[in-house]
């Protein structure tokens, strides 16, 4: 039955994937739905919530956050957009991955039409994306009915039907994007740039006043224009049918292209938009002296560097944006709380001049970071399991250069690029806290972007320790799924009463809190320590092992 | 005449999956020497074995008196290798691609890469994405040569070649062969054994079964002749001729289709007494070799009809 057309092979392709990311978010939901009973057990704790989810307004709007589909909503804010990642990876390989795998001219040997396969490959995307829906607003009304919300299964389900469309729209644009570009990676790793500059985009009108008109720029904006699992908010059918008409014309635009270009050919851009061609003659081809032609080190350095580049706009660009935003979110706080005696004393220190609170607000960005710096570290763990997964390393491993050193070579460059993002991020938020005038203080602000360079580090060496032994889809999902759990057992695990052993076996739980407390010397050291084990074990089985082919 | 290279019982296991079996052989220095087998014999394996990619289940590998495996390293100093499916970065210009590998082998004379460029007909200035598989093939080729090993090992290296640029390659084994060099080379086309290898071996099924001078598979050979005579020619005048073993008359009365090992001398001399009309004459291909080499016994016979289907 699952090979009787490309809809259905391409759906069962899917099937992982669907399960996956929908019992994944959907349990996400439910721990984060469950919680709300915890952290609005007192009057005193729940007033705490609501002035607390008032200052981190930049991340979702807080309605009704002492409810528990306010909470949710509130809490998972953008974060629940980490969904988009798989219709954006989707997406590029829909029609370019094909391609470049050479299976899209078997595929077009077929009696059917261009148009039919990638509407039959598009129509997949779309049930793989309803049906996460299903299983993710499954999952949030057994939450809410565990603590007797107050929405029904239908809000639910359109929570879930909100966010597959806000995905889709991401998947259609990487679809789209990958009409231009050469390789699947490429148009993947643009939307994702995109879907972070989308984010930011829609920040904006909650942070600065009077820029609705900016951020109705950002798919994201119509997303978070329905709140379902608020009934009292409830859900705006305009804002939904701007996402399906962005999906459309974003997916109707890539295979109109489709149809028309050559395939393994990318659509032709406009001079003025390409980039300038070199015209090298034969004769003059060798020898090159290019700098990253010679070592391993260099090679790989190279081979990272575009999307070093582009991590480390996002999170230095993101780290110098959180200054300005905690200056303006200390405005906002002011005004609100001036008139109130019961936070009289807290208005002391709004106004940028106290280095100790402004380092508490911004403390969860740098948070933020590290998770990010990590997840830079999870797709180059993943890159170096694909390479012998796709037979590069076949050809280097036939020069006289030993194993050990192809893998430290590898591993090196990698640091260094996690380095970079680091000392970048120190060095724009150093800017941003010049610039702004916010009180801070600079060894605290250098312990918190240097200390994720181990964090980097240990989850990159466990990804070369695991595909020692795991093929790379493996690897990498085992890699997101332990960022993601640490990441929730940090996130949300004191606010569950999580036991202290199990807080420790996050990652996160050794960053701490360095922009209040500076550095936790010890635990980066341990951490250090346990990445330097992971590596060495890495390296002996890299020695030891078949290469695959 | 030095041993190069030498295996002794070298066995690989993918788990319950056959790899090799017991694979014994040795190759001189100087020869070059022909590895055949239909796809999935085990061709690859046992290079990959070779190269140090995989870890012998057991028995040895030796080249240069080196172990493949725990001396890996030194092993490569002395081997150019081309994969059987080559992957390389698509984003690097055949160049680049040519540097890179130059760098991390050390040796290469420049002047002699430009020659082997040129021999090969390569435009090195375009994108390795950008390459037809048998561009791909030459880049292949030129980064095995380029630094002048001592041993070349060679898996199906003209998979995707061009009839001209094949004839080049085996003028560049031919000299590979003057200068004393040792070529290992794995294929499953019987004729570009023949052109090129002073020695083969075949592998089914992990396992090999025959290795020889190039003469002697040469002598397993069976031409099958289809002759269409003006007037019905008497198949008895065939059948006790040298080197027949079949004669079948075809329903039309006019055509005889023989089966022939050996040279076609006698045939071609018997067919003359009559006015012909067509005379073709097949070659066997290596399938029906592999057949015909086991003919004898009626269960290798079926097993090897299993292998080449």
């Amino acid at each position: 039955m699952w090979f009787n057309s490309v809809f259905l092979k391409t759906l069962r392709d899917y099937r992982i994937a669907i399960l996956g990311w929908g019992l994944g978010l959907g349990l996400l939901m439910y721990v984060v739905v469950d919680a709300i009973s915890s952290v609005t057990a007192t009057a005193a704790a729940r007033a705490t919530l609501v002035s607390l989810a008032s200052s981190f307004a930049w991340l979702a709007e807080p309605i009704r956050v002492d409810t528990p589909g306010g909470y949710a909503t509130w809490k998972y804010g953008f974060t629940i957009l980490v969904l988009a990642l798989w219709p954006i990876l989707a997406g590029s390989r829909m029609l370019r991955g094909e391609e470049a795998r050479g299976t899209m001219d078997t595929l077009l040997s077929l009696p059917r039409g261009r148009g039919r396969v990638a509407l039959e490959k598009l129509a997949a995307m779309w049930v793989a994306l309803l049906l996460m829906a299903v299983l993710i607003g499954l999952l949030t009304y057994l939450g809410g009915a565990h603590v007797n919300a107050d929405y029904t299964f239908g809000d639910s389900l359109l929570f879930g039907l909100n966010l597959a469309l806000v995905c889709g729209v991401f998947g259609g644009l990487a679809l789209f994007i990958s009409q231009f570009t050469q390789e699947n990676r490429g148009a993947a790793g643009i939307t994702g740039g995109l879907l972070a500059l989308f984010i930011v985009v829609d920040m904006i009108h909650r942070i600065v006043p009077n820029t609705d008109w900016f951020s109705r720029l950002s798919p994201i904006y119509y997303y978070n224009l329905s709140k379902p699992l608020i009934p009292s908010y409830g859900t705006d059918p305009v804002a939904m049918l701007i996402m399906v008409a962005l999906s459309v014309i974003f997916s109707g635009a890539a295979i109109w292209l489709f149809v028309r270009r050559d395939i393994g050919a990318t659509v032709a851009l406009p001079r003025w938009l390409s980039l300038p061609k070199r015209a090298v003659r034969p004769e003059d081809a060798l020898p090159a002296h290019a700098w990253s032609l010679q070592s391993i080190y260099t090679r790989s350095l190279a081979k990272m560097a575009v999307p070093t580049f582009w991590w480390t706009v996002v999170i230095a660009g993101y780290a110098a944006l959180a200054v300005f935003i905690t200056v303006q979110t200390e405005k906002q706080l002011r005004s609100l709380f001036e008139s109130s005696p019961l936070f009289a004393g807290l208005i002391g220190n709004l106004g940028g001049s106290n280095a100790g609170f402004n380092a508490s607000l911004l403390g969860f960005f740098w948070v933020m970071f590290a998770a990010l710096l990590m997840a830079f570290a999870v797709t180059q763990a993943s890159r170096w399991a694909a390479d012998e997964e796709d037979g590069l390393q076949e050809l280097v491993l036939s020069t006289p250069q030993p194993r050990l050193k192809v893998i430290l070579a590898r591993f090196g460059a990698l640091t260094t690029a996690t380095v970079f993002i680091a000392v970048m991020t120190l060095a724009l938020s150093s800017l941003a806290v010049a610039v702004s005038g916010l009180a801070l203080d600079w060894g605290n602000l250098a312990a918190a972007s240097l200390s994720m360079i181990p964090l980097g580090l240990l989850i990159a060496a466990l990804g070369y320790l695991f595909s020692g032994w795991l093929r790379t889809a493996i690897d990498t999902g085992l890699l997101a799924f332990l960022l993601v759990i640490w990441f929730v057992i940090s996130f949300v695990g004191p606010e569950l009463k999580i036991p202290d052993g199990v807080l420790r076996l996050s990652a996160f739980y050794y960053y701490g809190t360095p922009l209040t407390d500076g550095l936790p010397v010890g635990d980066m050291l341990l951490v250090l320590a346990v990445a330097a084990v992971a590596l060495a074990l890495a390296s002996v089985r890299f020695t030891r092992k078949d290469i695959a082919h | 005449m030095t041993t190069l290279v030498e295996t002794q019982g070298l066995t690989k296991r993918y788990g319950s999956s056959r790899g090799i079996e017991d694979v014994t052989f040795e190759i001189n220095e100087g020869e070059v020497f022909g590895f055949l087998g239909p796809n999935g014999a085990g061709k690859t394996t046992t290079i990959r074995t070779l190269m140090g990619l995989l870890r012998p289940t057991a028995g040895s590998a030796h080249i240069g008196g080196l172990d493949c495996w725990e001396q890996s390293t030194d092993v490569k100093r002395l081997v150019g290798y081309l994969p059987g499916e080559l992957s390389l970065d698509p984003n690097l210009t055949g160049g680049q691609i040519l540097e890179y590998f130059g760098n991390l082998r050390g040796g290469v004379d420049q002047t002699y890469l430009k020659q082997l460029i040129a021999r090969m007909g390569l435009d090195p200035t375009r994108k390795f994405r950008q390459y037809s598989s048998g561009n791909k093939r030459k880049i292949g080729i030129v980064q095995a040569f380029m630094h002048r090993p001592r041993l070349l090992i060679l898996d199906e290296p003209t998979n995707g070649l061009d009839p001209l640029n094949q004839q080049e390659f085996d003028r560049m084994v031919n000299e590979v062969r003057e200068e004393g060099r040792t070529v290992f080379l794995s294929s499953h086309i019987l004729t570009e054994v023949e052109q090129t290898c002073t020695r083969v071996a075949i592998i089914r099924e992990g396992r090999l079964v025959r290795v020889g001078g190039v003469t002697e598979l040469k002598g397993l050979k069976r031409h099958e002749v289809t002759i269409t005579f003006a007037n019905a020619a008497p198949a008895e005048a065939f059948k006790s001729l040298e080197g027949v073993e079949q004669v079948d008359a075809l329903p039309d009365g006019h055509t005889l289709r023989l089966a022939v090992s050996g040279g076609l001398d006698s045939v071609v001399k018997a067919a003359a007494q009559y006015q012909v009309v067509t005379l073709t004459s097949q070659e066997p291909s290596l399938e029906e070799i592999f057949l015909r080499y086991y003919e004898g016994d009626g269960t290798a016979a079926r097993e090897a009809r299993d292998v080449v289907q």
